[in-house]
């Protein structure tokens, strides 16, 4: 026997072996013994989507967008391959949405909220939801919430507000001229024609976020026929929106609160000289609140299309 | 002017010297090709030969080599792991740990390994003999060396490469789970799911050809260098040293044209 | 000389010091090449054929050693047994005061002559100053 020819032997076998179980193994894993499981999105607009974008539940891919074209009527008609053992995933009340996050690849996410639901037929088309709406409302949420806190902040018990009330209450004395008695707290009429702007602009922002509130509620009651899905998704972007009304309502509260009593401070005779210092402080925080709800009022205008037909077409 | 004309005239002679080497390279790898067509070459004798380069090539130094690639895979995967919980993109990790060792650096440094150690001896051997009159014995009895000296160590030479990087990049597998997951048997969806990611039968023949080519360029170009050695026996260092560094250039183009030819 | 000895027709054969044994070959192997890839024998048969040229030379011992372990002699017997192994008509031995340093050398291929059952001639070129060395 020879040593030489038996090592090279065994040494072919082994690699042979090894380089065929691992030919089965990568056959096993792009499921080459499974069968597959097809499915084509319609879907408004094919931007981010390419050829192998995969298709993700619950963060976990199951399946890979395969080739997308145009129909006769125009429509984009994206298909996507799944693995069969992967197809228990899919439901008929699953919803598909296009995820672009900002760092890493699109995916298009399922989302599948009763898995007992009726299974997705092979081939079935179904809709792609863009998640342009979806992804920005957590971050509008926070924005939103970040301006209540501020208005809250303003107007707790112990806050400016009240020691300011407190302070205007001890002020006595009648004063007279244009601005009343803010001109003689705060030295000037100048200085007292900014406050009463603050409380104009105050006002000013209050009929905004009426106004937006009531934008608010024209879309929500329009986010059926926009998203054109069953309760799954609507109801998800609809809990948003009105979170953020909520939201609004209660800054727009907050704010009325606050506008109610400085316009109370206005008229109190108070003690003119403990009370400039407070005033002007006061009058700066509400500005600062002011200007960031109008921000906020304009990023909503402007992100979104209220105006815009919200109709998508199907294809 | 002068100047000129002589810097010139180097160029020219430089550009010819590439050409008739790579004239050389490419005419004897035609006639080591044809012969492997010739139905009389596969004999028993051909097939020792080839199995002894094998065995000199790629088993012989199999546990060393094994043992490197669980150290450079071991240490490579763990700065890619650690790096990426740094910056948070675990998830992009095993992938691009994959990636990097199993399709590219694996091969290429098995290339390098067989380049060193049996390229080089490929180079000498060839050199000596051309100096010390052999070949010139074997032309007298009209035994073609071909067959028996150098096509089987181009054959071995690719059969090496292309099943140690195979073996390389198994391994590099194993340790990359094994780094990730863990023993067990926890992570072997996800992991099968990266893996076919990654691995489809395109990127697949892609990597055995360009281990094919790596392999080739390690034993063929020493062999060629050999021939080219004048009848001195001091020529042999240099012939050994300009084949080393043709071989080292091809292995870096043939990798920098792979990459090339995948991501752009 | 040497030109003139390189120049000889294809259909001689010939035993000199400027056609070295393959050296990471043994003798046998040398030998068996010229069965093996010439005339495409297996390689059984090859290192059969080598062996028996060894035989019949009566130096069957070396058939395992290398270049760099044999003598001048051993050397020699196995380039002439490679040389045999063509079976050319013709047969020359250049030189040969060059590569048998170490035997009486004219008297060591008359012997070797005697043994082997070979057809055709065996020609010997030496420098004329050698003459005397095979007349003894």
């Amino acid at each position: 026997m020879n040593k030489l020819h038996f090592k090279v032997g065994l040494f072919a076998v082994a690699s042979l072996l090894l380089g065929g179980a691992f030919l089965v193994y990568l056959l096993h894993a792009r499921g080459f013994f499974e069968g597959t499981f097809q499915l084509q999105f319609a879907a408004s607009s094919a931007d981010n989507v390419a050829p192998g974008i995969p298709v993700a539940f619950s963060g976990i891919e199951i399946g890979r967008v395969t080739s997308l074209g145009l129909n006769d009527e125009g429509g984009i008609i994206i298909h996507a391959r799944f693995l069969q053992r992967n197809a228990k995933w899919l439901k008929e009340s699953s919803t598909f949405t296009l995820d672009k996050p900002i760092v890493g690849g699109a995916k298009i996410r399922v989302d599948t909220p009763d898995l007992n639901a009726p299974a997705l037929p092979d081939n079935s088309t179904v809709l792609l939801l863009t998640s342009d709406i979806s992804s920005e409302l957590p971050a509008l949420v926070e924005r939103v919430k970040a301006i209540l806190d501020n208005v809250e902040h303003l107007t707790r018990k112990d806050g400016e507000i009240n020691t300011t009330l407190a302070n205007v209450q001890t002020v006595t004395g009648r004063m007279t001229g244009e601005y009343g008695m803010l001109e003689s707290i705060l030295g000037s009429p100048e200085k007292a024609r900014a406050v009463t702007d603050s409380l104009e602009q105050t006002r000013a922002l209050i009929i905004k976020l009426d106004g937006l509130a009531l934008k608010m509620d024209g879309m929500a009651s329009k986010a059926d026929t926009w998203l054109f899905a069953e309760d799954g998704v609507a109801a998800q972007t609809r809990e948003s929106l009105a979170q953020v009304r909520l939201m609004l309502n209660d800054a727009q509260a907050s704010l009325q609160k606050a506008d109610a009593m400085m316009a109370n401070a206005v008229d109190i005779s108070a003690n003119v000289k403990e009370g400039t210092q407070d005033i002007a402080a006061l009058r700066a925080e509400i500005d600062d609140a002011v200007r960031k709800a109008n921000a906020l009022i304009n990023e909503i205008n402007k992100k979104w299309p209220f105006k815009r037909d919200p109709e998508v077409k199907l294809p | 002017m002068h100047f000129l004309a002589t810097s010139i005239e180097s160029l020219g002679a430089k550009l010819a010297g590439w050409f008739t080497v790579g004239y050389a390279l490419f005419a004897f790898l035609g006639r080591a090709a044809l012969l492997l067509l010739e139905p009389s070459t596969w004999n028993r004798a051909t097939f020792d030969v080839v199995i002894k380069q094998v065995y000199f090539t790629a088993v012989q130094i199999l546990p060393v080599f094994l043992a490197y690639v669980l150290v450079i895979s071991w240490l490579i995967i763990t700065i890619i792991l650690s790096t990426a919980r740094d910056f948070g993109l675990t998830e992009f990790a095993s992938e691009m740990a994959i990636r990097v060792l199993v399709l590219e650096l694996l091969p290429f440094l098995t290339a390098l390994f067989i380049a060193l150690r049996s390229g080089s001896a490929i180079n000498t051997e060839v050199a000596l003999m051309q100096v010390n009159n052999e070949l010139d014995a074997l032309v007298h009895c009209k035994v073609p060396p071909m067959q028996f000296e150098f096509m089987p160590r181009l054959v071995g030479g690719v059969v090496s490469v292309v099943t140690l990087a195979g073996l390389a990049g198994l391994l590099a597998l194993i340790v990359g789970y094994l780094a990730i997951y863990g023993v067990g048997t926890a992570g072997f969806e996800p992991y099968t799911r990266t893996v076919s990611n990654i691995i489809n039968f395109n990127i697949m023949a892609g990597l055995i050809a360009k281990c094919a080519l790596f392999g080739l360029a390690v034993t063929l170009i020493p062999v060629t260098a050999g021939l080219e050695t004048p009848k001195k026996l001091f020529m042999v260092p240099v012939s050994v040293l300009r084949g080393m560094m043709r071989v080292f250039f091809a292995i870096v183009t043939i990798e920098v044209v792979s990459l090339a030819l995948k991501y752009i | 000389m040497a030109d003139a000895i390189a120049a000889l027709a294809d259909d001689v054969a010939r035993v000199s010091l400027d056609l070295p044994l393959r050296a990471n070959l043994s003798a046998l192997d040398n030998i068996a090449l010229i069965p093996l890839y010439q005339r495409h024998f297996d390689a059984a048969e090859s290192a059969r054929q080598a062996q028996t040229m060894l035989d019949e030379l009566g130096h069957a011992e070396i058939a395992l050693l290398r270049d760099s372990d044999m003598t001048p002699a051993q050397r020699f017997v196995t380039k002439l047994a490679r040389a045999c192994m063509l079976k050319r008509p013709r047969l020359v031995i250049d030189r040969p005061g060059a590569m048998l340093y170490d035997v009486p050398y004219p008297a060591f291929i008359a012997h070797l002559a005697s043994q082997a059952a070979i057809s055709g001639t065996w020609e010997i070129y030496d420098f004329s100053w050698n003459q005397a060395l095979y007349q003894a």
